[in-house]
């Protein structure tokens, strides 16, 4: 955060933003003010209806928790709002388990079936992930408007397999694991499949997230991101170098301690893995903040801007430490990780104003309570899990 | 007469308005600077409560009005006729301590009890047949990719064992299904598996090592335990559930942790690794007896197999996920008691012929 800041504004103030001036835009206060032990108590409840009631109670739990985020989610003075229903996300974790039933016989028992059952997978894909995008947008809402989701099956389609690329790396483990080619030339066609995927994938990436950001809108305004292929490209480059240094690194010291100090091997190589570890987290942290930070820095909504102020070393610091925590604790201080996560993510992003809240104007469809009378439509389920 | 005041969003604009709202019988009036509504108390539905989080009370107009929790707002009509409930155990922390000791009680049922029982019954209901195709094709991958290479015993020893093996097998609900299978496989080791669909296999490091015929055939007896009790199937399914069952409880933090969950996920199943062991350890004594081989036979090959890995890094193959050998060697002495003990023999006894090259057909009978 800037040290400009004004002291937060206590909730409820603000709510009409002064009328900026030309050019002087304002910064909307985004902040996370739930706390770890009302969540605690929230989970742990959730959690052992849950399990008492063999799993059915998770899309109950799932409502309840959804709405504590969204609730402590306060942008200049206003919470979040989440409207998902439970039967609807019960519905759609039962589509689930029955498509992973299918996939765990296929896999496990008729491997012959297995092609097929992958192909209407990648068939069936993009239509989850455009209904659970539209489920997830329809029933968040801010000041009684809700988001909406605009993308179709064939925009999704389109989107998802841009470059053929899914397909390319589906071909590669289908040629991995078929009988019919010969060793050799089935890791020659694995190799390649996995080289052009891995390449290509920040591109297909850029591709991807825009269309998703681009299908999201809010009161009529459609958000709008530009981010390039290359620009993630480079980011994930240093995230692999950095992977790879750790590696190195830490190859090299094992090898050394196992030499000079005569450690025996099953210890160096638990250190070495341990070290290999925070290398990995290391990179990943820094790939997921400055993506993150890329794409929200270059996405607009109306007159409103993001600037994300994410840093890969307080990322991996948060991911070990709560890493650490869960182990340690046997999982009771999950909610405590979640509560510091959010917070952390909420105290690095900063939503600026540039223009009037006016822009944004809702329809006969928007307000909340219109998205509770959908609920019985068939096809109205969250397949996100 | 009751009030609460919040601010008013009409639904189409996102700037809002204080406003009250005032309540007294069936019906409430919404106060703000620009005029003021009626609407019948009942047409009205309030957002469940959450922790102290804010409350949104809908308006049949389409308006919503934000306010500050409080208990007054109990009165009016709820948007969930349960939920009231859970927020009420919610608000308890004695509710959380509760909580927490029921979640330990059923997690504990459910991995020690529940969960093998139910893959149990499941297995049971599952024809080995089903798992053929897939032993199959995880047999010709390892063959294809250079982690078995054919046999080198000799064609008369194999047959020696498959007859051994078949003697071993008779009456056993799976007959059927067994396929014994000889490889060299140099980078397990002394081994010997059960693949999926009563595929047994045993490789040249395990012939090395024993003494005699009847200390191969307890190997095989151990792996025919992992065949008759299904274990393969019941693995799979209770490690599935595991896993499951610990990315419900860590979900939310699923994209933080999901590295360190793999290591309980780890420890949880090799727990059922080794109850797997003790079980086709029981079972391999039991069948042996009934055949008239001494278990103590089981004995000495595991205790050459522990000779054989000391001074090795690592307790690797066979040794590996097992309970500790000492105890598998005293369990197997102590079922042998009124048998015949095998002749003790200081090492191995060449009772193998080998050959350079086997060209020993692979067939499902011997």
């Amino acid at each position: 955060m800037s040290s400009t800041d004004p002291a937060p504004p206590e909730q409820g103030e603000n709510l009409k933003p002064e009328a900026p001036r030309p050019g002087q835009p304002t910064e909307l206060k985004l902040r996370f003010d739930g706390t770890a032990s009302e969540y605690f108590r929230i989970w742990v409840v959730n959690l052992c209806l849950t399990l008492a009631t063999l799993g059915i109670f998770s899309a109950w739990a799932k409502v309840r928790k959804k709405r504590y985020f969204y609730s402590h989610t306060v942008l200049d003075g206003t919470p979040f709002q989440y409207l998902g229903q439970p039967l609807p996300i019960l519905k759609g974790r039962l589509v689930a388990v029955v498509l992973f039933a299918i996939y765990y016989a296929a896999s496990h028992f008729f491997t012959s079936l297995l092609p097929v059952v992958i192909a209407a997978g990648l068939v069936i894909a993009p239509w989850a992930i455009a209904r659970s995008a539209a489920f997830t947008a329809r029933y968040s809402a801010y000041r009684n408007m809700t988001f909406s989701f605009t993308g179709d099956y064939r925009g999704t389609l389109r989107a998802t397999y841009w470059l053929g690329l899914i397909p390319i790396i589906a071909t590669g483990i289908a040629f991995q694991t078929s009988e019919v080619v010969a060793g050799g030339t089935a890791a020659i066609v694995f190799g390649i499949a996995f080289a052009v995927f891995g390449i290509l994938f920040p591109w297909w990436l850029a591709r991807f997230k825009k269309f998703l950001m681009s299908s999201t809108a809010f009161g009529g305004v459609s958000a709008d991101m530009n981010i390039t292929g290359g620009q993630l490209w480079s980011i994930y480059f240093r995230g692999g170098l950095l992977i790879a240094a750790g590696g190195v690194v830490v190859g090299g010291t094992g090898a050394v301690l196992v030499g000079v100090s005569h450690m025996p091997s099953y210890l160096a190589g638990a250190l070495g893995l341990a070290s290999f570890y925070v290398g990995y987290v290391l990179g990943y942290a820094y790939i997921k903040a400055a993506s993150t930070n890329l794409v929200w820095s270059n996405t607009t909504l109306g007159p409103l801007r993001f600037v994300s102020t994410l840093r890969g070393r307080g990322l991996a610091w948060l991911y070990l430490s709560n890493a650490i925590a869960i182990v340690a604790s046997l999982a009771l201080l999950t909610p405590w990780a979640v509560v510091r996560t959010l917070k952390y993510r909420a105290d690095h992003m900063q939503v600026v104003l540039d223009g009037e809240l006016t822009a944004f104007s809702g329809s006969d469809t928007s307000s909340v309570q219109a998205a509770g009378a959908e609920v019985s439509e068939v096809f109205d389920l969250d397949l996100s899990l | 007469m009751n009030q609460i005041t919040g601010i008013y969003f009409d639904g189409r604009h996102p700037l809002g308005a204080e406003a009250t709202l005032i309540w007294s019988g069936p019906e409430a009036s919404l106060c703000a600077t620009n005029g003021l509504a009626r609407h019948p108390l009942k047409g009205l539905r309030i957002s469940p409560r959450i922790g102290c989080a804010d409350r949104f009370i809908s308006f049949p107009g389409g308006g919503q009005l934000q306010c500050k929790d409080a208990d007054l707002l109990d009165e009016l009509p709820q948007e969930g006729k349960t939920e009231g409930i859970v927020a009420w155990l919610e608000a308890r922390r004695g509710m959380a301590l509760v909580g927490i000791a029921v979640i330990a009680v059923l997690a504990a049922l459910a991995y020690f009890q529940g969960l093998p029982r139910l893959a149990e019954y499941a297995a049971a209901r599952v024809p080995v047949s089903a798992e053929r195709e897939v032993g199959e094709t995880s047999l010709r991958w390892l063959d294809g990719h250079g982690f078995f290479k054919p046999s080198t015993v000799g064609c008369g020893s194999q047959y020696e064992l498959r007859s051994d093996f078949r003697r071993l097998v008779r009456g056993l609900p799976l007959e059927q299904e067994y396929r014994l299978v000889f490889r060299d496989a140099p980078t397990l080791g002394a081994n010997a598996l059960a693949l999926p669909g009563g595929i047994i296999v045993i490789t040249d490091g395990m012939m090395k090592l024993t003494a005699s015929p009847d200390e191969a055939l307890a190997v095989l007896a151990h792996e025919t335990g992992h065949v008759e009790l299904r274990h393969a199937l019941r693995h799979a399914l209770q490690d599935s559930a595991v896993g499951a069952a610990i990315a419900a409880v860590t979900g939310d933090a699923s994209s933080l942790t999901s590295v360190v969950a793999g290591l309980p996920v780890a420890l949880a199943q090799a727990n059922y690794s080794r109850e797997f062991e003790t079980e086709a350890d029981t079972y391999a004594f039991e069948l042996l007896r009934s055949r008239g081989v001494s278990p103590a036979n089981f004995a000495e090959i595991m205790a050459r197999l522990e000779k054989d890995h000391e001074g090795k890094a690592g307790a690797a193959g066979f040794l590996a996920s097992h309970p500790p050998t000492p105890d598998r060697i005293a369990r197997a002495r102590a079922a042998s008691v009124g048998l015949d003990s095998p002749q003790a023999a200081p090492g191995p006894v060449p009772w193998i012929l080998w050959s350079s090259g086997s060209d020993c057909p692979d067939g499902a009978a011997p």
